[in-house]
């Protein structure tokens, strides 16, 4: 299959997606810590043309990688094209010496889709040293932007010592569980701090969020009430993944299996398991490693007919198919993006509790 | 918006992934597909659809007309078309899985036998394609047409379906020309689909400022106790193209600004606006409420209506700077023609609510703007205090069209020693909030269609009911006796100075667009 970009002459209403327009992706001007929001109000008067100030949250991304606020800068640069918000980017050196917080702020803007107005999102970013963890969320509460929701993006292991009072705050918080080294200790750090926040937080995993258009892609053969028995009579499940996408695999596993009440029967290895469904029946799930995509292929075999998800050549694009003797009608749908900007865009505009994240958690957590 | 009682158990796998019914594998008939509609925007509409990961992928698309075409040719006329008005840029890969579902059939509408090979073919289709025996009938077709197309679906028993298939039908507008036409149109629909088959389109339902409008009322408190002839002076309503009647004027010279607009557009959005909460968002809950609100208009009397009501036609002037000419001297247009293309209306809603609030709905060809707006006028505070010189009232406005948003007037303090009141505007623009583009108003009706959602859609009552409102107003024009008077204004300007009266009586003026 040849692959292009979209070609043709766009129709009247249709609005391409924003380009950046005033990008630099500068930290921007230092500021001293008391006079953030001074500063902001300057920045925004002192702006050139139609600017429009936009947000819809705050999103806050937390790193300890020496720099992320150079590269988290050049993320939020591409998110807010979509997503108006008050980006709070926030890199620490947990192992300096001294204690010291630099700030800076800056805006991103980016011509909205109606008209020629430039609409803007704010950026404040910090550099700590030091103790980070007592740092943090004072700084992150004291330039809130009030009465948006608190989404936290956190890029690092979570650790006990993170002060709670944080955590009642967030509405959201986002992590990426592919990257975890020990999966259940991070997940009883994950639960503990829900339930400090009497589970008000949602927990967003972008390795979920990985998974969200394959999920689609395979709902949608069952849609049809006359596919339901299928259901019914999978017995065959080969996920093909990634090296270091294992975990994502399961997480895909887990979600056929809370959702269709299989329930773990066998591990025979780290890539092979046998579940079992409703009336004894047994499902045997094969996982296979190889280059390509996270989760590259996804093959449901339900007595004779073969449901497949896999990606199209062009790497944003499924191939979905449906094959019963010999008889198969393949069909493109979007793969999404699987890079940082694009996982996260999905996140935020799906939105939504995760409880079928949870449930699919509880169905594989042994086996992670 | 929510499931519908014939609708089936849900599919476990989707549980979190869609938020409404699910649009079900069908093939999708067109009735008139080698024509503007189908190729400007349904099938635009479908591809976006497909390019999304929205359209189920096995749904295929016949084109019902009589020019002799082949699947081929008829899928590249398309494929030029869709590239050149869909929403998002057409990708060669994306449009050759999506075009594989497009087949043409060759019939005339009132040919007897090309429904029954159509049957066939659709049976046919439905083995190869996995359609599962589903047809969604689109009428895009003139409304002459529509009556041997609904009888030779019946005759070639395709408005019927095996159990657990489905077979609906979607009507373009204009629903009837009055409220007999209506009735014997609705009869005819009636004699070959049920009401629950029956999705009548009224694409500014589709459009997500319009169905922002339930959301506003209903998921923040702070509205709904103001909501009401306590606390609202005046409600006004305006439809403004800069465009004048191009190439439609053979059906505009018919129909005129009040059947082509009011009775279908301005009514639904004046009752998402004035009705009362529905029990649930099941579709009929939505549309009982809906129809209740059509039903309260005051109905006048022929001297009534020539004060409440104002006709006008435009004539030469200018747009955008640019001169035009007027509308007698547009093409397939009588140099003599009564046709309005400007009306003005004041209306009431005589329910408990609503009752002494006027509604002022405007809709217009030819005015300095093009925009859609409903404004909420809320009363004055009391005269005392800060009050005694203010004249501005708070208004929300709700832009369904271009630029869709939300503000909100208030008053402030001018900054100073003195006490200088000023009204300021809060603003939400979609556009700068949301970066994702809207879908396309066909997009949406058309995947509430595949999942048998009807909320959207016009029940046959309501049509009538908006009908029964107009009608007094059209014998009215188009009486031998005292028929009120046409008014002109020019090309460029907001309507005739009559219409300006309508609210100076009341005290009112039209906002400022
Ligand atoms: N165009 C729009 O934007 C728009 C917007 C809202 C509503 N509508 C409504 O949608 C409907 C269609 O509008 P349109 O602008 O697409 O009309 P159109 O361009 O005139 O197309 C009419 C279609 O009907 C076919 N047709 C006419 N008589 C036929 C017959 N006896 N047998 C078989 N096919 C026949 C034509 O086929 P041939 O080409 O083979 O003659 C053509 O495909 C109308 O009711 C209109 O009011 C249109």
């Amino acid at each position: 299959m040849i692959c292009s970009p979209g070609t043709g002459v766009p129709g009247d209403d249709y609005r391409p997606g924003m380009p950046a327009a005033v990008e630099t992706y500068s930290l921007g001007a230092p500021v001293p810590l008391g006079e953030i929001e001074q500063e902001l109000k300057k920045l925004w008067h002192d702006g050139k043309g139609a600017m429009t100030r936009a947000s819809l949250m705050n999103l806050a991304v937390y790193s300890e990688q020496p720099g992320s606020l150079q590269r988290n800068t050049r993320l939020m640069a591409q998110i807010t094209e979509n997503h108006a918000c008050r980006a709070l980017v926030i890199e620490a050196d947990c192992n300096a010496n001294e204690d010291h917080v630099s700030a800076w702020i800056s805006a991103h803007c980016h011509v909205s889709s109606v008209g020629s107005k430039q609409v803007c999102s704010e950026q404040i970013s910090f550099l700590l040293k030091g103790r980070c963890t007592t740092q943090l969320p004072n700084i992150v509460l004291s330039n809130l932007d009030s009465d948006l929701p608190l989404y936290l993006w956190w890029q690092e292991d979570f650790r006990e010592s993170i002060d709670s009072q944080l955590w009642t705050w967030v509405d959201r918080v986002i992590y990426d569980s592919h990257g975890w080294r020990d999966f259940r200790s991070q997940m009883r750090l994950l639960e503990l701090m829900r339930q400090e926040a009497n589970c008000r937080i949602v927990l967003c995993d972008l390795n979920w969020t990985r998974l969200d258009n394959l999920r689609f892609a395979l709902a949608q053969f069952f849609d049809h009430p006359a596919s339901h028995h299928r259901l019914s009579k999978i017995n065959r499940l080969r996920i093909d993944f990634a090296p270091g996408f294992r975990s994502t695999a399961i997480l895909f596993v887990g979600w056929l299996a809370a959702q269709l009440k299989w329930q773990v029967n066998e591990v025979k290895s780290a890539h092979e398991l046998r579940f079992i469904g409703a009336s004894e029946r047994h499902i045997d799930v094969e996982l296979r490693e190889r280059n390509g995509q996270p989760v590259h292929e996804i093959v449901l075999t339900s007595g004779d007919v073969e449901f497949r998800v896999t990606y199209a050549h062009c790497g944003d694009l499924l191939e979905v198919s449906r094959t019963q003797r010999e008889i198969r009608h393949p069909q493109l749908m979007p793969a999404g993006n699987n890079d940082p900007v694009g996982l996260i865009s999905e996140e935020l505009i799906r939105g939504g509790p995760h409880h079928i994240y949870l449930n699919a958690l509880n169905c594989i957590r042994d086996l992670l | 918006m929510n499931r519908t009682a014939d609708q089936p158990e849900p599919n476990p796998l989707r549980e979190g992934l869609a938020a409404r019914p699910v649009p079900q594998p069908c093939n999708i008939v067109i009735f008139g597909a080698t024509g503007d509609l189908t190729h400007r925007k349904l099938v635009p509409a479908l591809y976006n659809l497909a390019a999304d990961g929205e359209l189920p992928p096995d749904v295929v698309i016949v084109g019902f007309a009589r020019r002799d075409k082949s699947d081929d040719q008829f899928r590249s006329d398309l494929e030029e078309s869709t590239r050149q008005f869909s929403r998002q840029p057409v990708r060669d890969e994306m449009w050759n899985t999506f075009a594989q579902s497009i087949f043409y059939h060759r019939s005339e509408f009132g040919d007897e036998g090309g429904y029954k090979r159509l049957a066939k073919r659709l049976d046919e289709i439905d083995k190869t394609h996995g359609t599962r025996g589903n047809r969604l009938f689109y009428l895009a077709a003139g409304p002459d047409q529509f009556e041997p197309i609904l009888k030779n679906l019946k005759a070639a028993g395709l408005n019927q379906t095996c159990k657990g298939s489905w077979a609906r039908v979607i009507i373009e507008k204009p629903f009837g020309t009055d409220l007999a036409s209506a009735r014997d149109l609705n009869r005819v629909v009636r004699n070959s689909f049920t009401e629950e088959q029956t999705f009548r389109i009224d694409h500014f339902l589709g459009k997500e400022t319009a169905q922002n409008i339930l959301v506003l009322r209903f998921a923040n408190a702070i509205f709904s106790p103001l909501w009401n002839r306590h606390y609202i002076d005046q409600v006004q309503i305006t439809a403004a193209e800069t465009l004048g009647v191009g190439t439609r004027a053979g059906y505009y010279e018919s129909a005129g600004a009040l059947r082509d607009m009011v009775q279908n557009h301005l009514i639904q959005l004046l009752c998402l606006v004035a009705m009362e909460p529905p029990t649930d968002l099941s579709a009929d809950s939505i549309r009982n409420e809906k129809v209740k609100v059509v039903r309260s208009l005051r109905r006048w009397s022929r001297s009534e209506i020539a004060a409440n009501v104002v006709r006008a036609q435009y004539t030469k002037g200018a747009i955008h700077g640019e001169p035009v000419t007027g509308y007698r001297e547009e093409q397939n247009v009588n140099p003599e023609s009564q046709t309005e293309t400007f009306v003005a209306l004041r209306l009431f809603i005589d329910n408990w609510r609503w009752a002494d609030v006027p509604v002022y709905m405007r809709v217009g060809k030819r005015l300095p703007k093009s925009a859609t707006e409903i404004s909420v006028h809320f009363k004055k505070a009391p005269p005392v205090l800060f009050n005694k010189d203010l004249r501005d009232l708070n208004v929300l406005v709700i832009r369904i069209q271009p630029d869709e948003g939300i503000s909100l007037r208030i008053h402030a303090k001018v900054p100073g020693t003195s006490f200088r009141i000023e009204p300021v505007k809060m603003d939400f623009h979609y556009g700068t909030s949301f970066g994702k583009p809207s879908p396309e108003a066909y997009e949406r009706l058309l995947l509430d269609a595949m999942g048998g959602d009807a909320t959207l859609f016009a029940r046959s009552d309501e049509v009538e009911q908006a009908w029964a409102f107009i009608d007094p107003i059209e014998e009215a024009w188009h009486g031998k006796k005292d028929a009120p008077e046409l008014y002109f204004y020019p090309a460029g300007s907001w309507g005739p100075e009559a219409a300006d009266d309508l609210l100076a009586r009341d005290g009112r003026a039209w906002r400022r667009l």
